[in-house]
């Protein structure tokens, strides 16, 4: 009997001691793939996921700006949602889910994972290039998610009024237990800001891929929430700090017309790489790109060709994207920080810089030897050329909608109209629905205020 | 075989040994003295827990490659969801759901250990016996994982002082051809109609003029010739109509399904002397399936007992099975047109010669034969013809070993060691050759043409493409145990105490070469990292790469023990404790250990002296109650990131968000009660268990919808409800008839019961719960069942326009984005979406050699949502069903139908109302004939002149299909009603033993 209790004692003992030995063996990765993000190469690998963050910029604000039309029987086959986007309806004009809401929040989300995690990584004298690249880049990623959510469901940004109208909600961390509310539009713009000129002091000049965020890419960006807010001042500077670092324009004579989608993706006028999948309405099988604005193409401007497809009827489609295909191209490129320091000089009234800047552009635009350079217009006159100008370079890139709210603040007076089936749908300046209505399913779980109407 | 010590003499130094030879006949589960959970044996007599035994008769009753398949109606407790099994889950369910969000499936013991391989590996002619544990008792022993119940398979096994006895068994099965005309699409006719409407609408001008050319129809393409003038009207229409007349199934029938067949052959030889018992098995099976593809399946199993001496016993083996499976034929709804759209209904496969014809399935024709100049690979599909040039291949070697030594320590203590290894390896390869349409695709699109100089480029080289796959699976299992018996005056205590560490790897790779020829092996190398112009749409593309590796490690550490004392050989009082842990990802360590028990109680009340009832002379009360847990994988405290493959552009790692770390997640918990009373009376005239059973579940995993401002997706896994649950299994056999001829029943009756008692989300609109035709969620309202079917209040349709009408805010509405965003409050409660009782009823008839067994299950309380057109489904997909025609077209047909009417343009939450709406919720219950088995058994023993000692020859049906059903529809509730239920299988085989 002795020995029998000798004998379980031992056991007892040798269970006790194998078990602390398994807390090592359970150390193990159950998936080789799998991590919890830690490491600075891991949080990058997750900005680098080009397919979640680069692709998946909205749609919903090309959709309802005026570069195209669309027939009745295409307006038909369309789903419902799409057809009340494209006719500017109160409400209903998302779907569920999977939507330019949750695109937009999809890329919050990652960044602030990115931002929570790099806290507690320290940023030392070997990692600090890396660590100042993911941080910017998060930076940059979340601040333009910010600002394509308040082109889409906020009102535009007049000075006096920020303080008091709606902006966006600024989910600032990871934790989803947390509660959704709006802020107001001046702190919008004020995170979008903040948030961009931190990455801007973090971000190498030129990013490895145009795939990331750069210090040139993160000024235009500047300048474009700048030129949102109708601040020309700080639109100009930072347009022309993007432009000391990367300045050549793509020459469209060296461009193909007879591809089906003569501009390549990721051309040498591109800084920061991202685009809009092509929204059904604005695919080219069906969106009719706007007559007056296709006719307002010389015959010289290379554009006209390079950008439309005839259709055969008299009706063109755009084939422009520097996608090099049918998704719409909505990151920074070269053209648009010209037209920015074009417009903000002739605002100013640096007229004769300003006047420079169109003709380089213009020069790329047109065939070799044919482009008459402006100068000597009035103030007036090379505004309304820089604009007319702006909106035949960059159309179909998910700007001209925060364009129409800014133009409008400014009096252009601009009223959108659609005709469908003998109905005709308008939309005047400055009309609560310039912030389109907010996804029901999200104002219903996260209770947050839904736009006015 | 029993081995007795008796100690004589008043020092008890002296012992006389007796050993029992047993005597070896076939037991019924009524006649099985003991149960093995997988650690150890357990004797009836004294257990406390709820077991069901599947005898090796009944299980061998039925035919069929697979061990699980064969339990469905014959297990008490076990009903099978067969709308939720697939390739990853069996749906099989041990008294009803135990979980809501965590992993379904029971936990299947092979012998001693949990069985990582496939599940289809195991020869059922190699099964002795299944083992279900069903209630805490039982199976807590396994700990996390047994929240589902535990299915115990025993296999055959050589015996001590057995003659060598040699076992043949051979069968061969004829399923009959798949019922295709069970599906219920739309008609060709109508389809047309619907074609022609669309078209005078502009509803394809996108795609005509689309710069992707997409496929289309062949009506669409005589509509388009008729508008060009290529084409008369008359012409036009004539060669339409034509196609009304043609329905696809034909041909499906006649070129692609045939009667599936399936042979079985089995031998086993076992034998033992005094000191060794033997077995070595061989099977083979070999499978051809309605669809041509083929299943070879060789295994070889062999185990040893030796006596090394008194005190050291060894056990070994080792099993080897060779899985080769082939790719057929495209079955009835995998063959589609181009974009992934459905088949056009009046499709051909074959010209009147039998000649395969081809689908226009990528691009337009007209389009590809002007574009490509000829230059470009035939670009057309030929269903009949193109799975023979894209075979997939699949072979899967499984090698298991396995030790056991068993030390007889002392007259009380055993001590055990086991091991066992498992290495499955299996390699897929598809060989897409180049004649194949995908191949010819792939090339195509990367094809450029230098319409200047008519040079061709080919980016993906013209030759076949390979997939191939190499997946690895080991298996440690190691377990080191106590077992400690001991006997004394009125006492008996009994226990084992162990500790277990397993570890599972899989290692897979993926990897395609293009430009592959067979003849001489050779490949060409592609580049992943620039985009190419797709040959008609333009858009820049990647090659697709398909190159994946991944590793993975699941370690599990356990401790155990399981108790139980016995006294007055009347009652026995049992406890059972074990701790898990594991190296799940992102738990916090803390949570890695989880304690689970149980604790049961048992009263052999007919050995009680106040006992009298001499009719009834068994007869066993047991109670029991424990936590079981459940581990889900997937959930985690902390967020993870899986590694995605190299960007092509920055060729550095890409990784994205695998799991939402959620601090607030806490474990599942489920408690179960188990009330047991056996009883055995006369002669076994009347025998049978009466259970009863309930489940509390606290912090159940459910799915909630959640505002995505704040993640990336609408609904997390969160701790959303409790729920409480109760249920009965009966089982009840008897003699009724016991001479020359006999009559044996058996009725298996299983009722499991439960609602929703907490939920801890308040969203709860309607369309999130009402889902479509098969698919059931989480119902978060409480007192209601678990799985509930709700539906939209239906008052009838709008005799004006054919609309649907709802009820919202108490008035008729027809806005339906208001009416499926409801709350589910006001929806319509139907019922319970599982069956909430299963009954099983056995008869078995036995004259003289002959006997007939006829095995009829029942289905009842449940509802399920039938499905419908669904309008956009039909103008988008193509896709549609036959309730088309019985769509309201003029004033006066809401009297007689409730399908709405066709408009245009489309409303989408129409389709999502009418769905999910009252008139197509159908009563699920029915009766089904699960098989009837004809057997002739001759057993004359060795002595007999005879050259074999037992021959059995049987004939078996199943799948014989429904007697009755509640719905009106001829639905099978069993299935999803797009897919075509199994069709009748017919078997004859024979058994001999030597």
């Amino acid at each position: 009997m002795k020995q029998q209790y000798k004998f379980t004692i031992s056991i007892l003992i040798a269970t006790t001691l194998l078990l602390s030995a398994c807390t090592k063996y359970l150390d193990t990765k159950p998936n080789q793939a799998l991590s919890v993000p830690n490491s600075l190469s891991d949080l990058q690998s997750l900005l680098d996921t080009y397919y979640k963050l680069n692709n998946t910029d909205p749609g919903s604000s090309e959709t309802s700006a005026d570069n195209y039309y669309l027939t009745d029987a295409d307006w038909n086959t369309l789903a419902e949602p799409y057809r009340r986007l494209y006719t500017w309806q109160n409400d209903r004009v998302f779907s569920n889910y999977q939507n330019d809401w949750s695109n937009i929040y999809s890329t919050v989300f990652v960044t602030n994972v990115v931002l929570d995690n790099i806290k507690s990584i320290e940023r030392t004298a070997a990692n600090q290039q890396e660590w100042d690249n993911v941080k910017g880049s998060a930076l940059v990623l979340r601040a333009r998610s910010f600002l394509q959510a308040a082109i889409i469901w906020c009102g535009p940004y007049v000075p006096g009024n920020a303080e008091t109208a709606m902006g966006i909600p600024l989910r600032m961390s990871q934790d989803f237990n947390e509660k959704s509310t709006r802020s107001t539009l001046k702190q919008t713009y004020d995170q979008i800001l903040q948030d961009l000129k931190e990455a801007a002091d973090r971000l190498a000049s030129t990013p490895l891929h145009v795939m990331r965020p750069s210090k040139a890419a993160t000024f235009g960006l500047i300048a474009r929430t700048y030129l949102s807010m109708g601040n020309y001042d700080s639109c100009l500077l930072y347009a022309d700090k993007s432009l000391q670092i990367k300045s050549t324009l793509l020459n469209y004579n060296t461009i193909n017309a007879n591809n089906a989608f003569p501009f390549p993706q990721l051309n040498s006028e591109v800084v920061m790489e991202n685009l809009i999948p092509v929204p059904p309405p604005i695919s080219i099988n069906r969106a009719k790109i706007d007559s007056t604005l296709y006719n307002s193409y010389h015959p010289n401007d290379l554009r006209k060709t390079l950008f439309f497809k005839s259709n055969g009827n008299g009706t063109y489609g755009f084939k422009g994207s520097y996608e090099g295909g049918g998704n719409l191209f909505s990151g920074v490129a070269i053209d648009e920080v010209y037209l920015m320091r074009a417009e903000a000089n002739a605002k100013l009234g640096n007229l004769s810089t300003a006047m420079a800047d169109l003709n380089t552009l213009l020069q790329t635009r047109w065939r070799t030897g044919t482009y008459i350079p402006v100068s000597n217009v009035t103030a007036t006159a090379l505004l309304q050329l820089i604009r007319t100008e702006r909106r035949k370079e960059l159309l179909m890139r998910g700007l001209r909608w925060m364009d129409l709210k800014r133009l409008n603040v400014e009096g252009e007076n601009i009223t959108l109209t659609r005709i469908l089936g003998g109905q005709t749908y308008t939309l005047p300046p400055n009309d609560p629905r310039y912030a389109i209505a907010i996804p029901e399913e999200v104002v219903l779980l996260s209770g947050i205020t839904p736009n006015p109407r | 075989m029993q081995q007795l010590e008796y100690k004589v003499g008043s020092d008890n130094k002296h012992s006389i040994v007796v050993t029992l030879k047993p005597k070896i006949i076939e037991l019924d589960e009524v006649g099985i003295t003991s149960v093995n959970n997988g650690y150890q044996q357990i004797f009836r007599e004294k257990s406390t827990g709820s077991f069901t035994v599947v005898s090796n008769r009944l299980f061998n009753e039925q035919v069929g490659t697979s061990v699980l398949a064969r339990l469905d109606g014959i297990a008490n407790g076990l009903t099978i969801d067969k709308k939720r099994a697939n390739s990853y889950s069996t749906g099989i369910m041990i008294r009803g759901l135990s979980t809501i969000g965590g992993p379904k499936d029971p936990l299947i013991i092979l012998d001693n250990f949990p069985y990582d391989g496939e599940l289809n590996n195991i020869n059922p002619n190699d099964v002795e016996s299944v083992t279900l544990l069903k209630d805490a008792a039982a199976a807590a022993i396994w700990g996390t994982r047994a929240g589902n119940g535990v299915i115990v398979i025993t296999t055959k096994k050589g015996r001590f002082n057995q003659p060598t006895t040699i076992e043949f068994a051979s069968n061969l099965t004829i399923v009959v051809k798949p019922d295709i005309w069970y599906a219920k699409p739309i008609s060709s006719t109508d389809y047309i109609d619907v074609e022609q409407f669309l078209y005078s609408k502009g509803f394809y001008n996108s795609n005509i003029n689309s710069v992707n050319k997409p496929a289309l129809s062949p009506v669409l393409e005589l509509l388009i010739k008729k508008s060009n003038a290529q084409l008369t009207p008359a012409e036009a229409e004539a060669r339409i109509n034509a196609l009304r007349y043609v329905d696809v199934r034909n041909d499906f029938q006649k070129y692609i399904y045939q009667p599936a067949v399936q042979q079985q052959y089995a031998l086993s030889i076992r034998g033992g002397n005094q000191n060794i018992a033997w077995l070595l098995s061989g099977g083979y099976d070999r499978n051809i399936s309605e669809l041509s593809a083929s299943l070879q399946r060789i295994s070889l199993r062999s185990e040893n007992t030796i006596r090394l001496n008194s005190k050291l016993q060894l056990t070994a083996g080792m099993s080897y099975i060779q899985n080769t499976t082939t790719s057929g034929q495209g079955g009835y709804g995998s063959i589609t047109s181009g974009g992934g759209v459905s088949l056009y209904p009046y499709a051909m496969f074959a010209d009147e010669n039998g000649k395969a014809l081809a689908l226009n399935k990528s691009y337009r024709q007209s389009y590809l034969d002007t574009v490509g100049q000829g230059k470009l690979l035939d670009w057309k599909y030929y269903p009949l013809e193109d799975y023979k040039h894209a075979l997939t291949t699949s072979n899967r070697y499984d090698l298991m070993a396995f030790a056991n030594l068993n030390y007889k320590i002392s007259s009380d203590w055993t001590a055990e060691v086991q091991y066992r290894y498992e290495n499955q390896r299996t390699t897929n390869q598809t060989l897409f050759e180049k004649e194949s349409f995908f191949a010819r695709n792939t090339i195509n699109n990367f094809t450029q043409l230098n319409y200047a100089t008519g040079q061709k480029t080919n980016r993906v080289p013209v030759g076949g493409i390979l997939d191939q796959s190499n997946i690895l699976l080991l298996a440690k299992n190691y377990r080191a145990q106590l077992h400690y018996n001991r006997s004394w005056k009125n006492h008996r205590l009994s226990g084992i105490f162990g500790g277990e560490i397993r570890e599972v790897n899989t290692n897979t790779n993926t990897y395609r070469t293009y430009g592959y020829n067979p003849d001489n092996l050779t490949s060409v190398n592609v580049d992943y990292t620039i985009t190419y112009p797709q040959f008609v749409t333009g858009f820049s593309s990647f090659i697709p790469n398909t190159n994946f590796l991944s590793k993975e490690t699941n370690r599990f550490v356990s401790t155990y023990t399981n108790l139980a004392w016995t006294y007055l050989d009347r009652y026995t009082l049992s406890a059972s404790g074990r701790r898990d842990a594991s190296n799940i990802f992102g738990v916090k360590t803390n949570q890695k250990w989880t304690p689970l028990w149980s604790t049961g109680l048992s009263w052999l009340i007919s050995k009680e002296k106040f006992y009298t009832a001499d009719w009834l002379p068994f007869l066993k009360l047991n109670m029991s109650y424990g936590f079981s847990g459940n581990i889900n994988p997937n959930q985690s405290a902390l967020t993870t990131i899986t590694t995605q493959s190299t960007s092509p552009y920055t060729l550095l790692p890409m990784a994205t968000i695998s799991q939402y770390g959620n601090p607030d997640l806490r474990w599942e918990k489920s408690g179960q009660l188990n009330i047991h009373l056996e009883f055995k009376s006369l002669r076994n005239r009347l025998s049978g268990t009466i259970e009863y059973f309930s489940k509390t579940g606290k912090d159940l995993y459910g799915l909630t919808p959640i505002d995505y401002t704040g993640v990336i997706v609408n609904t997390l896994v969160k701790n959303t409800a409790s729920m409480k649950g109760s249920g009965w299994d009966l089982e009840l056999n008897s003699l009724n008839v016991d001479r020359k001829f006999k009559w044996q029943t058996t009725l298996l009756w299983n009722i499991a019961k439960n609602r929703v008692t907490e939920y801890y989300t308040n969203s709860a609109r309607a369309s999130n719960y009402i889902l479509s035709a098969g698919t059931y969620s989480l119902s978060p309202l409480q007192g209601y069942p678990v799985y509930s079917v709700f539906s939209y209040p239906f008052v009838g349709l709008d005799p004006l326009s054919g609309n649907p009408q709802g009820i919202f805010n108490k008035q008729l509405s027809t806005d339906y984005t208001a009416l499926v965003g409801d709350s589910l409050k006001n929806a319509v409660y139907n019922g319970s979406a599982v069956p909430l009782s299963q009954l099983a009823l056995r008869n078995t008839f036995t004259y003289e050699r002959f006997s007939l067994t006829v095995n009829i299950v029942g289905k009842t309380g449940y509802y399920f949502r039938r499905s419908t057109i669904d309008y956009f489904t039909l103008f988008n997909n193509g896709g549609g069903h036959a309730d088309f025609a019985r769509r309201w077209q003029n004033p006066g047909d809401e009297t007689t139908t409730t399908v709405p009417s066709m408009t245009y343009p489309l409303v989408t939450n129409r389709d999502v109302f009418y769905k999910g709406s009252e008139p197509l919720v159908e009563k699920g219950d029915h009766i089904r004939l699960q098989y009837i088995t004809l057997s002739y058994e001759y057993a004359p023993g060795k002595k007999r002149s005879t050259p074999f000692s037992r021959i059995r020859v049987f004939a078996n049906a199943s799948n014989l299909g429904i007697l009755w059903r509640a719905n009106t529809a001829k639905l099978d509730p069993d299935y999803l009603d797009n897919t075509i239920p199994p069709s009748a299988a017919f078997s004859v085989g024979c058994n001999l033993s030597f």
